[in-house]
């Protein structure tokens, strides 16, 4: 019995994190609790993509992470700001309250 | 290892060096000379700006045409006739929204505005060039965020910033979803060209044997599902549509759309050819066309249903894009030469007279004092050139010949029957989408009523500045154009050969 | 120069005649439309000018090819242009066809057309939009001479939509009438539904064939060796555009309130052009339906059913327009039922007569209704035949021709379906001459109460007076053709193989003369008299009259229906709104996990385990699906 770490053993910790992302998009009311959880979702495809490029010895992945933290920087300023001119206006950043648009 | 050859990098992408370069000019612009000036100078100035530049843009373009078929930076890039062609629709798209924002209330922040939308215009290009899984990553959230930014810009509204937040947070979960599933589909593949993984596709014996390539497909096409707004991923869209300033929601509704539907086709056609299962009536097997058909029968029943009881204009034409991409999906479905040929001219017809309704809608609200229905009461008598080309664009969007809309879903149909037409595979679909553009009609036609008969409060005339009648004029013409005489487009469409086309059984 | 000599033609002798006769006879009344959009606007002279010039030029050259063709049996076939081609399967043309049925299409649809054209010149006399009203109708006559001249099914059903948008903009075309909006909405959604099973019709059969094209079709049908369930599902499916734009039942509905639109159009296209571009349609692809016993059943027994229906809802209307809407519709349920029974020779011939005197009934309405200054309740006119004599005894020729009354045209026609009808069907032949006896008492009354009896509203029969010259010109015009166009008997003739009906049976045509005489006789009895009423029949008929009165209660349970369906609609939306959206706020993200996270929201209020339950579930779920598969 082998205790080495497989491809497997990284896949159901990014799936994990994954559903642990979703799950906080789902449940969590303030708006920047779910964008965390939405940066936990990107960091587990992060770590698939990293332990793909690890056992496969190919480097396109870790490529596409440098990338995606890149993004994921340009999508901070955005969504904080975003966030940030709703709470001037609003006074409030619970999604619970966006309901201003209604059938 | 060879040096990266930038000089070709640059002139393979002219164009979209000179938007960017276009877009900065634009920021010191305003920055630098026209501050303090009335807003209207400032919006004209700019704004006039942008055009010179979009227009600039399609010199490189232009001369690109006609040549062979050029890859750039190891095949993440592509040019060809195609590609050209709707870099160039896009342009177009770009041209007319600026146009309705120069006649729009932005806000303070002129320059920014036209430079962010810019941006988004060289996002969408790149993304119409991009045949590689990083390049389509990245493209396509330039363009997101760019559209995020537009769609938070009425500042002092407080439904511009709630539709910036909820637009944001879908995006950014769509973006999770299409990462975590292109990242399955390099696992699998070990590839991220296009071409590259259909290859490797077909090494792998399929879903059944692959259950990670199966996740993979499954959540990039969520992704993406997101990003064209189909049941049941389309939460975001009513509310950004009707939150965000209309020429931005015009500009969501049809620029972004057809980008997002391009690379979609490509991602499907090329990478994911061999996984293409069955959507025939009786005869279903995993794969694609299965998911894109379960979506396009939800998208066309609930974005229809849902734009009949609609009281906002722009929340009515966002159900109704639903419904939209919801047809287009049938042309996705019928996998086939001739259902991509349709679904590229599907969605030209489309953005046309979406882009063309909204830039009404943008005129028209901003003077009637608002998007609802009933600002729009008796509008044929106080604007009637105006009233007279939305009649155009919702009468194409509802499939009335001779207009382009009708041609365009005649085709979308004609394409899936077609398909195992023996066993009436995909019939159950069509029967589906012509019903349901009958019931559309129904909507649009409560819209016309308030056009047309219900008489307003207000009667005073409108007036409306002479280059957005004309911009929205000769969409109008375009319109009717690709309904009355298809013909070129079509066969521009059909002769390209392209690589879209390769990898399908037929 | 070259291009011009061919564009109108070197010969205008009867030897050869350049096939832009045909180009022209479609697109000048389109030239006109652009015209008078684009030029003529403030000009109302000038725009009628315009648009009643473009239908004589083509009515001469229609006149023209049929003269030719019936002569000397001249008969081109114009090349079709290429409109489009799409890989190897789609071709679609833009083509010309030019067979007896078209010219006599032709013929009928420009003649009465003219004289119509000329008459709203009085009728419409004054109204502000009148350079519009004749614009629409240029485009109308466009769109309907495109339907005749299709030569392939992409083509006619491009006309049949444009037909159905400009009814549209005529019917709604007194804007300051909410209800006649509603009639445009009405009547454009109802057709709809006819054509969304014809146009699933038209990709079915070309889902097999491969081809639009009429003619290459017709040739291809045999060889394909389709199964007999699908050709009758294709013949029936593309009946129902038929059914919508002819206004069978079920699809009747919008036809008696599109007669809100100025009673010219109504003229047109309710009664002599649009609403018969089904029964023509019909008979054009009478070689798809034919092989079918099913859809001929099927095509039989719903003209039938609206025939006598609508008949009987006639005899319960008090506005004069109204009533002959749903004779209209009766008539039309005659001629469908005539394809239904095999004959589309008879069904045309029908067409054609029917054409002539609806459209001068319409007229006659319109004089009396001009003549009364806008009113239309037949209940406040009576003893007009002395204040409007021309009006009356056109108004009356129109009555006879219609209710099949010898030697006038609609006895030829209607004898012809009838004498079929014994021949296949003798349950559908009582329904026929059921209907026959309604036609002449509903007419009947329609005449004793508007042109008889006393005046019931003096200061509105004095005023009364006959109406202009242009107005009148036109109704003698139509009059004299109600009444010789069944003489020529070649006309049923010309159209294809004359069918086999025993011609000899004078018996049957003795006794079907008598049917009109006593449905007549029946009315005079009731309504020929001072001061006429319905008093006498409500009481015969008791609750059968409440029935018919409400037409059948079709509009109020399509109403319902309607109501029922869009009030579910906005439930569900609603419902689905507020769940998913408000409840789970943006982070909805399909109906699936929003539930579950719903759920799960409710389960608890700490949130531990919430995110327990919910992580537990997608690990599940992913460690299943990724690994352990």
């Amino acid at each position: 019995m082998t205790s080495a770490i497989t491809l497997n053993d990284y896949l159901i910790v990014s799936g994990l994190l994954f559903a642990l992302g979703i799950a906080g998009v789902i449940i969590r009311r303030n708006a920047l609790v779910i964008y965390m959880a939405l940066e936990m979702n990107l960091n587990a495809a992060n770590l698939a993509l990293i332990a793909f490029s690890k056992f496969n010895k190919l480097v396109e992945g870790q490529i596409l992470v440098f990338f995606v933290i890149a993004i994921a920087a340009a999508e901070v300023a955005v969504g904080l700001a975003i966030i940030v001119a709703l709470y001037r206006r609003k006074q409030t950043i619970s999604v619970d309250q966006l309901t201003t648009m209604r059938l | 290892m060879t040096p990266v050859p930038y000089f070709d990098v640059l002139k393979g992408l002219g164009a979209e060096v000179i938007l960017t370069l276009t877009a900065l000019v634009a920021l010191t612009l305003d920055l630098a000379s026209v501050r303090r000036a009335e807003m209207s100078v400032r919006s004209r100035t700019i704004g006039t700006t942008a055009v010179v530049g979009l227009l600039a843009s399609t010199l490189p373009l232009w001369q690109q045409l006609n040549g062979p078929r050029m890859v750039l930076l190891g095949g993440t890039l592509a040019m060809d006739d195609l590609i050209i062609f709707f870099k160039l629709v896009i342009v177009a798209l770009a041209v007319i929204t600026v146009l309705i924002s120069m006649d729009f209330d932005v806000g303070r922040h002129v320059g920014e505005y036209y430079a962010v939308l810019l941006f988004g215009a060289v996002g969408m290009m790149l993304l119409i060039s991009a045949e590689e899984l990083i390049t389509i990553f990245v493209a396509l959230e330039l363009t997101s965020v760019s559209l995020y930014i537009l769609t938070a810009f009425h500042k002092g509204e407080l439904r511009s910033q709630e539709a910036a937040v909820k637009y944001f947070m879908f995006g950014a979960i769509s973006s999770a979803f299409l990462l975590f599933g292109l990242s399955y589909v390099f696992g699998v593949t070990g590839a991220t060209g296009l071409q590259a993984i259909q290859d490797a596709v077909k090494n792998t014996g399929g879903l059944a044997m692959s259950p990670l390539l199966a996740t993979g497909l499954l959540f990039t096409i969520v992704g993406f599902g997101f990003k064209v707004a189909v049941v049941p991923f389309h939460l975001w869209a009513p509310d950004a549509y009707e939150g965000a300033p209309t020429p931005v929601t015009a500009y969501i509704a049809t620029g972004s759309k057809v980008a997002s539907f391009f690379i979609l086709l490509k991602v499907l056609f090329i990478g994911f050819a061999g996984l293409q299962g069955s959507a025939f009536w009786g005869n279903f097997a995993s794969g694609w066309t299965m998911l894109l058909a379960v979506t396009a029968t939800l998208s066309m029943i609930l974005g229809n249903c849902a734009a009949i009881v609609q009281h906002n204009v722009k929340r009515l034409l966002a159900y109704s894009s639903i419904a939209q991409a919801g047809y287009i999906f049938i042309g996705l479905v019928a996998a086939t030469k001739m259902g991509a040929n349709s679904v590229l001219f599907y969605i030209i017809v489309y953005a046309l007279a979406n882009l063309g309704a909204f830039g009404v809608v943008a005129a028209l609200s901003s003077r009637a004092g608002g998007d609802e229905m009933q600002n729009f009461d008796g509008m044929a008598r106080r604007a009637p050139f105006l009233s007279l080309l939305m009649l155009i664009f919702v009468l194409s969007l509802a499939g009335i010949p001779p207009l382009g809309g009708f041609f365009g879903k005649f085709y979308l149909f004609a394409s899936a029957v077609q398909r195992d037409a023996q066993h009436f595979g995909l019939l159950w679909l069509v029967i589906l989408g012509i019903v349901m553009s009958a019931v559309s009609l129904y909507y649009y036609l409560i819209l016309l009523k308030h056009i047309y008969v219900i008489d307003g409060s207000d009667q005073s005339p409108i007036i409306t500045p002479t280059y957005l009648n004309v911009a929205l004029g000769l969409v109008a013409l375009a319109v009717v154009a690709l309904g009355v005489y298809p013909k070129p487009i079509l066969e521009l469409l059909n002769n390209f050969s392209y690589s879209v086309i390769a990898g399908l059984v037929r | 120069m070259n291009h011009l000599i061919y564009l109108y033609g070197t010969d205008w002798g009867m030897g050869q005649f350049p096939i832009c006769s045909v180009w022209m006879i479609l697109f000048t009344p389109l030239v006109a439309a652009a015209l008078i959009t684009l030029l003529t606007g403030r000009q109302k002279g000038l725009s009628a000018a315009l648009s009643i010039g473009a239908i004589l030029i083509s009515f001469a050259l229609s006149l023209r090819l049929f003269l030719l063709f019936a002569l000397k049996g001249i008969q081109h076939h114009p090349h079709p242009i290429q409109w489009l081609v799409v890989g190897n399967t789609v071709r679609i043309n833009f083509g010309m066809t030019t067979d007896a049925l078209a010219l006599l299409m032709l013929l009928v649809v420009t003649g009465v057309g003219s004289a119509i054209h000329i008459y709203s010149l009085g009728y419409m006399k004054g109204d502000p939009g009148f350079s519009r009203f004749f614009a629409c109708m240029s485009l109308f006559t466009f769109s309907m001479l495109g339907i005749v001249i299709s030569s392939n099914f992409i083509q006619i059903f491009i006309f049949w939509e444009l037909v159905g948008v400009s009814s549209y903009l005529l019917i709604g075309y007194w804007f300051e009438r909410p209800s006649a909006a509603d009639a445009g909405n009405k009547a454009f959604l109802t057709t709809r539904i006819g054509d969304v099973g014809m146009m699933l019709g038209i990709l079915l059969l070309w889902s097999h064939a491969h081809t639009f094209e009429f003619t290459e079709l017709k040739a291809k049908l045999p060889t394909l060796g389709l199964p007999v369930g699908t050709l009758a599902l294709i013949g029936a499916l593309i009946f129902a555009g038929a059914v919508g734009k002819s206004a069978q039942v079920p699809l009747h509905v919008w036809l008696p309130d599109a007669m809100e639109g100025p009673t010219p159009v109504s003229a047109l296209i309710h009664a002599a052009t649009m609403v018969a571009a089904g029964v023509y349609m019909l008979c054009r692809i009478s070689w798809l339906i034919l092989p079918s016993q099913t859809a001929l059943w099927l095509i039989a027994w719903i003209g039938a059913i609206t025939a006598l229906m609508a008949a009987t809802i006639a005899i319960a209307q008090n506005d004069i327009k109204r009533i002959l809407a749903y004779s209209t519709l009766s008539q039309l349920g005659y001629m469908v039922m005539a394809v239904g029974l095999g004959g589309p020779t008879q069904a045309m011939f029908h067409l054609t007569t029917h054409a002539f005197f609806k459209a001068l009934l319409f007229l006659g309405a319109g004089s009396v209704i001009i003549a009364l200054h806008h009113e239309q309740d037949i209940w406040k006119m009576g003893g007009l035949w002395k204040k409007t004599p021309i009006t009356f005894w056109t108004f009356l020729i129109g009555t006879l021709a219609l209710a099949g009354v010898p030697p006038l045209s609609g006895f030829y026609s209607k004898d012809e379906i009838l004498l079929l009808a014994i021949e296949r069907n003798p349950m559908l032949f009582v329904m026929a001459v059921a209907t026959a006896f309604l036609t002449a008492y509903y007419m009947g009354r329609e005449v004793f109460v508007v042109f008889f009896g006393k005046p019931r509203d003096y200061h509105a029969y004095d005023h009364a007076q006959e109406s202009p010259w242009v107005m009148t010109l036109p109704l003698i015009f139509l009059a004299a053709l109600s009444i010789v166009a069944g003489w020529y008997s070649k006309v049923p003739d010309f159209l294809g193989p004359p069918h086999e009906a025993q011609r000899h049976s004078s018996l049957l045509t003795g006794g079907l003369i008598l049917v009109p005489l006593f449905g007549f006789l029946v009315a005079a009895k009731i309504y020929w008299k001072a001061e006429p009423s319905d008093a006498p029949v409500k009481v015969a008929l008791g609750n059968l009259w409440t029935l018919v009165e409400n037409k059948y209660y079709f509009d109020e349970l399509y109403h319902w229906i309607i109501q029922y369906v869009q009030g579910t609609i906005a439930i569900v939306c609603d419902v689905f709104d507020r769940w998913i959206l408000q409840r789970l706020g943006i982070g909805g993200l399909s109906v699936g996990t929003g539930l579950l996270g719903r759920t799960v929201r409710l389960l608890q209020t700490g949130s531990i385990s919430g995110y327990a339950f919910l992580i537990g579930l997608g690990v599940t779920v992913i460690i299943y699906y990724a690994v352990v598969r």
